[in-house]
């Protein structure tokens, strides 16, 4: 992350003491589907909370929990100390929710829509500066349904900012952008967080997640698999990653006896083992020495992404098959 | 961030009432299908009559008032059927399945500000119509109306309560707005045909003008009919109102849901 060590351990230490969002053995079930298995997590003040996860995952029920949108089977949710159903109204004061899949009256402008919301909240922010900050207010007397799917979502990020909220929860906002609008779009959750907000990120992007959180909670099948840094989840990929084209086929038994070699993965010509140790000269040094050569060489370190992959796949094939909601 | 909490606490924070109805009644104007139905075809049916009042001029069944004077207060109850049945619970429906119900629910104003603001929109509307149908009918089309303001008060407000009760009970009991559509359309005929506008149950006569007389268009139309012509309402077509509406607005407020 861009931050400093320094600052780091004094701003962890700080936050440390003052969690904001506490979830304990949280469960929510649909009839005979359990959407969230036990999920345990706290928030600390002023970082950007990822709760990632495939589709289906539970991700959108646990921040509907924690919003007061839905009543949890059993588990707690305190809140700055309060409860998302018995404080409802107070917490509505300084929680900010963008909703999944929730779309505004198709001839409502821009600009009306974030005045109506600031009308809403007590102590609203200036609806003409959020416009400006989002890169919306050229928009700002198009009906909702002439704007495009950028443009959207930047309105729904606005109408959940609009009260000038203490935690925001954003879920899936980037889904259905292009590459541009979801730079920009990280830059403002950036902004968000920096102007002394907590964010709560609902996402199946890694790559954002990795970008942007502090921390992840990641959930599959309702459960909580992996609660950790980014970079801490990532080394759970299993270290180090060394793809290459063996130029004949080489069994399996004799990858794993290259020294460091703890897993292979095959596809077409190319070979990936992960591993640790001196990676790369251990796999030229053991397959020159049986007459096979190595061409095409690319090592890497684990990222999110086969982090995720990893752990999602090692928890299907432990868990049985569920049916999706 | 301190005042904020303990504004919450001391009550709901209930957000600004006229910014949403200004808003709610930008939105009724860009899409007019509501109020065409609500103002245009009550002023549609006002042309009709009244040219057939000055063509026909007459004497219907010997009452001495003429087929407009008779019908003023159907083309009223018409008027509130359109808004109470068709356009309310379409409006709010539509809005429960967009989320927009439950995107308001996420703010400090309760999403009943939202149904409040369309209530009265509705209402006003329906004060419009029926201002419109009353001097419309004797100022242009020549009615001899003697309006017995209380009796007619009593009997407008009733009208009213019962039809949008009702329009609150499709809202509530309608899962999508395909569902909301169809039912309302369903109910906004049967009531157009037990209001009167086809044929009156004076003239109708036996059962089936005993079921109009108890049906809650019928009996608004009654109520009204009286009213206009300076009378106490018929205390059956007063009390089957209040049932009906008491019925409504328990069914209505018992299966609302927000999402």
């Amino acid at each position: 992350m861009s931050r400093t060590q320094i600052s780091d351990s004094l701003e962890s230490l700080h936050r440390e003491s003052d969690p904001v969002v506490t979830v304990q053995h949280l469960v929510k079930r649909y009839g005979q589907f359990v959407a969230v298995n036990d999920v345990s997590f706290s928030i600390k003040e002023g970082e950007i909370f990822g709760i990632i996860g495939p589709n289906g995952a539970g991700k959108t029920t646990a921040v509907e929990c924690i919003s007061g949108l839905r009543v949890p089977d059993s588990g707690s949710i305190n809140i700055h100390g309060l409860s998302p159903l018995k404080d409802r109204n107070v917490i509505r004061g300084f929680l900010g929710v963008q909703l999944q899949e929730s779309t505004m009256p198709p001839r409502l402008k821009v600009g009306e829509a974030l005045r109506l919301f600031a009308s809403f909240h007590p102590n609203p922010a200036d609806p003409n500066g959020l416009l400006e900050t989002l890169g919306i207010s050229h928009v700002k007397n198009s009906t909702y349904k002439k704007l495009s799917g950028g443009q959207k979502q930047r309105l729904s990020i606005a109408l959940a900012l609009v009260g000038n909220p203490k935690i925001a929860i954003l879920d899936e906002l980037t889904t259905g952008l292009d590459p541009e609008a979801r730079r920009e779009t990280w830059a403002l959750i950036e902004s968000i967080r920096d102007h002394g907000a907590t964010v709560i990120l609902v996402t199946h992007f890694m790559d954002e997640a990795e970008r942007l959180c502090d921390r992840l909670a990641l959930i599959n099948h309702g459960k909580l698999i992996a609660l950790d840094t980014p970079e801490a989840i990532a080394a759970q990929a299993g270290g180090k990653r060394v793809r290459f084209v063996p130029s004949k086929p080489v069994d399996d038994k004799t990858m794993y006896a290259i020294p460091g070699v703890k897993e292979i993965e095959r596809k077409e010509a190319y070979v990936t083992v992960i591993g640790a140790g001196d990676l790369v000269a251990s796999v030229i040094d053991s397959l020159t020495r049986i007459g096979v050569h190595v061409s095409d060489i690319e090592a890497r370190g684990g990222n999110l992404d086969d982090a995720f992959v990893k752990l999602t796949r090692d928890d299907t094939s432990k868990v049985q098959e569920r049916p999706q909601s | 961030m301190t005042s904020t909490l303990s504004d919450s606490k001391d009550g709901r924070f209930q957000g600004h009432f006229a910014e949403l109805l200004k808003v709610e009644g930008k939105l009724a104007l860009r899409e007019p299908a509501g109020l065409v139905m609500g103002i245009g075809f009550p002023i549609i049916l006002l042309v009709i009559f009244g040219i057939i009042g000055i063509a026909v001029p007459g004497n219907v069944a010997g009452t001495g008032h003429t087929v407009l004077d008779i019908y003023v207060p159907v083309i009223m109850v018409v008027g509130l059927i359109s808004l109470g049945i068709s356009s309310l619970p379409v409006t709010l429906v539509r809005y429960r399945e967009m989320g927009w119900l439950r995107r308001v629910s996420t703010t400090p104003t309760p999403p009943s500000r939202l149904l409040a603001a369309q209530l009265t929109l509705n209402l006003l509307l329906a004060l419009a119509t029926i201002l419109i149908v009353i001097f419309g009918s004797e100022l242009v089309f020549g009615a001899t109306l003697n309006v017995g303001i209380p009796y007619f008060v009593l009997s407008i407000v009733l009208s009213i309560s019962v039809m949008f009760s009702l329009g609150l009970v499709v809202a509530a009991l309608a899962p999508s707005q395909t569902i909301a559509s169809a039912l309302s359309g369903g109910l906004f005929f049967l009531s157009l045909f037990l209001s009167g506008l086809w044929i009156q149950p004076s003239t109708v006569g036996g059962p089936l003008a005993t079921i109009m007389y108890y049906s809650p268009s019928g009996a608004a139309a009654q109520a009204l009919l009286y009213s206009v012509f300076n009378a106490a309402p018929p205390v059956t077509a007063v009390a089957t109102m209040v049932v009906y509406t008491g019925f409504f607005a328990f069914i209505a407020t018992r299966y609302f849901r927000w999402e």
